[in-house]
Formats: structure tokens, sequence, C-alpha cells
């Protein structure tokens, strides 16, 4: 190496330097994300406070509280509304996929007269705002006799337009090669479906997946028409209840209300850590539809 | 013939859970909505638009509208105007900029009422943290969501803080898809960093904006959930969104025939934005049947 050569190398070096460090972006960035994230970090802090505290202008936050929690779920059933909420969103989260799977293969990859036509069915429910669906669902389940039961809070749930569109624009993508030798094998649609396209779509389906769970998690006014009952509320339903007694009872014990709403936040990011990538590539997804 | 049935019985669990839970529902409700529905007696009258006519002259309806516009107004353009901003903070793909992108986008999948729970706190008049902050600064505190004045605009800044991550993550794959030797051609003409925004992101961009236009007009219009909690549509009905006003006509006062009119109005007009995407704006739909 030539000492030309090696003062160019210690330039470059030189120059990439400010590369390493910090870019503007990110520097506006952090203080405006710190500002964002306050009121959930206020929330988890208020959840530990005694409420005495609330009123003292030197908080005693130290050693954290954790009554608030016991109290929340100890003089409300959360552990009920939690059990309730898990075996919904896990119900219709399997069971939707599973419909959606199924209906996705035939749009995608396989000829049937009508097939279209069924698509364009599916495709139109995306433009069907939910709330249209609420009281003639509504009569239909009371007709049955199913308010308050699982039935009421799964059954309308158990397809997704989007879900089948999202997953027959991905099975599309996959060459009908790979097929073929299953095809020789003599493995019909169900075999092929759930040996070939389903393990080689793993990533889309678990966005869906993830996409769909959170989503029920969420869900508001439908368990609210249908439940009235302890028993069977969700965790949405009974964390709302809860903050109205507390209001209209004049209580207000925040520091308890908050150990509440933070349990119930608590799933959802769990899910959101650990799936943040195929969430994102979903929702990207979705709205390039 | 085995050929048309193993396929059929594919699709049938969709279509018929859909058939059920949707396409009936919308046949059902517009039935209804040209039906007086007995209340005691469950009887159906068929009074053609009469529902429709009632509504268009009920002064509680007007307001309701009026209310929702108000909310889309106010939360639709500053939700995509601080998306974008955010957006181009942080396009480029760095492990700092996904973790800050993880920030802004949880509260979008997170839980509405605990968010509307934390924020009514955040909002309380006495000890919240808004109104200490004001003080601290020497500014007069609000009532916030126990004044007619200012409730609905607390609920839509809760909409924004929510909402914005959807938009931002929907920026940055815009942004992403917009070709880098665009920007250094524009460099090496020696434009500016704003007159780059201009020329080269804003109309490649154009597409991305008027979906997330459509999408969060359409969404807002259906606000629920954060009103239902936030304020049940107090103080004085002064925060009552079309979806609240429909909930009461349908759940408390149980007037499916008027209930029904109310959402086959408010699906129309969210058809008609949906028409004017994919018209107007001549978009090339994806959904492609080949």
């Amino acid at each position: 190496m030539t000492s030309i050569d090696l003062r160019v190398a210690a330039q470059q070096t030189v120059r990439e330097r400010p590369r390493l460090s910090i870019p503007w972006t990110t520097v506006i960035a952090i203080p405006l994300a710190v500002l964002f994230a306050v009121p959930m970090l206020y929330a988890v802090y208020v959840s530990l406070l005694d409420q005495s505290d609330l009123m003292s202008a030197t908080p005693d936050f130290w050693p954290p509280n954790i009554d608030n929690y016991l109290t929340a779920w100890s003089e409300h059933p959360f552990a009920r509304y939690f059990l309730n909420s898990i075996i919904v969103c896990g119900a219709i989260t399997i069971g939707s996929m599973i419909t959606s799977i199924m209906a996705a293969y035939v749009f995608a990859r396989v000829d049937m007269p009508g097939r279209n036509i069924l698509f364009m069915a599916v495709v139109a429910t995306l433009m069907v705002p939910t709330h249209i669906t609420l009281v003639p669902n509504y009569l239909t389940m009371a007709g049955f006799g199913l308010r308050n039961t699982y039935w009421a809070l799964i059954l309308p749930f158990l397809a997704s337009g989007f879900a089948a569109f999202f997953l027959r624009q991905h099975f599309k993508t996959i060459p009908k090669e790979v097929e073929e030798a299953a095809k020789l094998d003599g493995a019909g649609h169900w075999r092929l479906l759930w040996t070939i396209i389903v393990p080689m779509s793993r990533p889309a389906i678990a966005a869906i997946a993830v996409f769909i769970f959170l989503s029920e998690w969420n869900s508001y006014i439908w368990p609210l028409i249908v439940t009235d009952t302890d028993d069977m509320r969700t965790v949405e339903i009974g964390l709302a209840r809860l903050f109205a007694e507390e209001q209209e009872g004049g209580i207000n014990n925040w520091p308890m209300i908050m150990a509440a709403a933070v349990t119930i936040l608590i799933p959802p990011t769990i899910v959101f850590f650990f799936a943040e990538r195929y969430l994102v590539s979903g929702i990207t997804m979705g709205g390039n539809r | 013939m085995k050929r048309v049935v193993v396929p059929a019985l594919f699709v049938l669990p969709c279509l018929t859970v859909l058939a059920i839970f949707i396409y009936w529902p919308i046949f059902y409700s517009f039935y209804l909505s040209l039906h007086d529905v007995n209340l005691l007696s469950g009887r159906q009258r068929f009074v053609g638009a009469e529902n429709f006519v009632d509504l268009a002259l009920d002064d509680g309806f007007h307001r309701s509208v009026a209310i929702t516009a108000t909310f889309v107004l106010a939360s639709v353009p500053l939700r995509l105007a601080l998306a974008l901003f955010l957006a181009q903070l942080l396009v480029a793909e760095r492990p700092a900029n996904r973790v800050l992108r993880g920030v802004f986008f949880l509260p979008y999948v997170s839980s509405t009422v605990a968010i509307a729970v934390v924020w009514s706190w955040l909002f309380n008049t006495d000890l919240g943290l808004i109104n200490l902050t004001i003080g601290a600064l020497g500014g007069s505190p609000q009532n916030w969501l126990y004044d007619a004045d200012t409730a609905l605009y607390a609920v839509a800044a809760v909409n924004v803080w929510k909402q914005l991550g959807y938009d931002m993550v929907i920026f940055i794959a815009g942004l992403q898809a917009i070709s880098p030797t665009l920007y250094e051609a524009a460099r090496i003409d020696g434009a500016s960093r704003l007159h780059q925004f201009r020329t080269i992101t804003l109309p490649l961009l154009t597409p991305t904006l008027l979906f997330l236009l459509v999408i969060s007009v359409i969404d807002s219009f259906q606000v629920f959930t954060l009103v239902n909690v936030m304020t049940h549509g107090g103080p004085a009905l002064s925060t009552d969104v079309i979806v609240n006003f429909f909930y009461r006509l349908a759940f408390v006062r149980l007037d499916y025939g008027s209930a029904s009119a109310v959402v086959i109005a408010l699906f129309l007009f969210l058809l008609g934005l949906t028409i004017l995407q994919f018209g107007v704006l001549g978009r090339k739909v994806s959904y492609d049947l080949d």
C-alpha cells in the first residue's frame, strides 16, 4: 500500500464517521416519540400510586404500589373478562383463518364456474360498514336465544372478506409448478392446500391472524349490544363498565381505574412486540388494496 | 362433477357466514328502514320513505351530522399532516427508526377503551395532567370533557393520537416506493429539500394521500367507541356523532325502523365516497380478476 493509498483510506474513514452519528431526522423524532408515549407511561405511573397521592404535590411513588391491580382484579371479574376475550378472539382468529384460507385457495388456484362472481361478492363486503349489520344481527341472535353466549360473540366473525382477499392475492403469487409433484402423487385439493400452499404462505397467514386477533380484542359495539352479564363480557366492555360505574358513583379511584386499563393494554402490546413486522406488512398490503 | 363439488365445498363456509351475517343484514336493514316497527307487538308496518323523511326533518339528526362533520374536519387533516411529517422523519430503514415507528404505531393496535379511559384521566378537570401542565405554564384550566365547547375536540385529539401510526406506516410504504434516483438527480440539479418535496414527493405520493384521505374520512365518520366511553355523547349531546345517534335510536329507544334509516343513509354516503375514490381518482383497482 502506498502512502497515497493510505491517505485516501484515512480520508474515507474520516468521511464515513458522520454516517455513524445520529441523523437529524432521528434527533427530531426522539423527543416527539417521548411526548407521544407520555399518556401510556403516565397511566402506568398513576396505576402504581395511592389514591391519596393524587392530591399531593409530591406523590410518594417509591415503593410502587401494586394494590390497585389487586383491587381491580378482586373487586371486578377481570379474570373472567380476560378468559372471555381470549376464548372469543382465539375462536374468531382460528375459525376465520380456516374459512378464509379455504376460500382464498379456490379464488386463487382452482378453475370453477362462477368463481369470479363469488370472489366479487366476498370483496364487496369490504365496503360494508359494520353498523348496517348490527340491528339485524342482534335480532337474529335474540331470536335464537343466543344473547349472552359465546355463539353470539363468535359466529358473525367466522368469515372475513379482508382475510380471504388478502390471502387470495398471496396464493396467486405461488408458481403452479410447486403443485405438480404432489398432483402426480394423486393429492387432491385438500392435501395440496394444507401440505403445500399453507406452509409456503406462513408469513402472510401470520400477518392476517395477528391483524384479526388485535381487531377482535378491540371489538366494542357488538359485544356491548349482545352481552349484559358479567359472565359474558369481554375486557373492553368490562373496562368501560368499571369506568362508567366509578364515574356515576363519584368514587373515581383513578389509580385503580388506570391499573385496570394497563392490564388490558398488556396483551395487545405483547402481541405487537412479537409480531410488529407481520402486522406492518399486513397493514401496508391492506392499504394498497 | 367432482371438479366443481370440492371447490364449492371449500368456498361454502366463508360464504355461508357472510350470507347470514352480512348479505342478509344489509337486505334486512333496507327492509326495516321502510317499516315502522312496533316495539311491543314487534309488528312491522310498511311506511315507504317516511323514516327517511322524518330523519331529513329531524333537528337531532342534523345536529349529529354537523357534529360528525366537525369531528372529521378536526381530526383528518391533522392526522394526515402529522403522519406525513413523521413518515418523512422515519422513512429510512435504520434500527432507531424502526423502534421509533413502533412507538407511534402502538396506540393504533392498542385497546380503544383503555386509551379512552387513560385520556379521560389526562383530561380530568382537577387532577388531569393536561390541566396541571396548563396551570404550570400559567394558562387557565379547561373543563374539557364536561364542556360542550371543548368535548368534541378533546375526543378528536385522542382519535388523532390513536390513528396517526396507521397513516404513518402507509405513508412510509408510499415514500419507500419512490425511486431514490429521482432525489439524486434533483440533488445534482441543486434542488432544495423543500423543492424536492414539492416536485417529487408530493406528486408521487398523491395516490397514497388520497387513499388515506378516503379511509380516514370513512372511519372518522363512524367513530363510536371513544365517544361512548369518554362522553356518552354528552355533555348536552355535544358529542352525539352519527353512530351514537344510531345507537341511541336502535338500542336505547328500540326504534329499529328509524335506526336502520340512519345506517342506510350512512352506508350510501360512504359508498358514494368509495366510488369517488375509484372513479374520480382513477386509481387502478388492484384486485384484477384473472
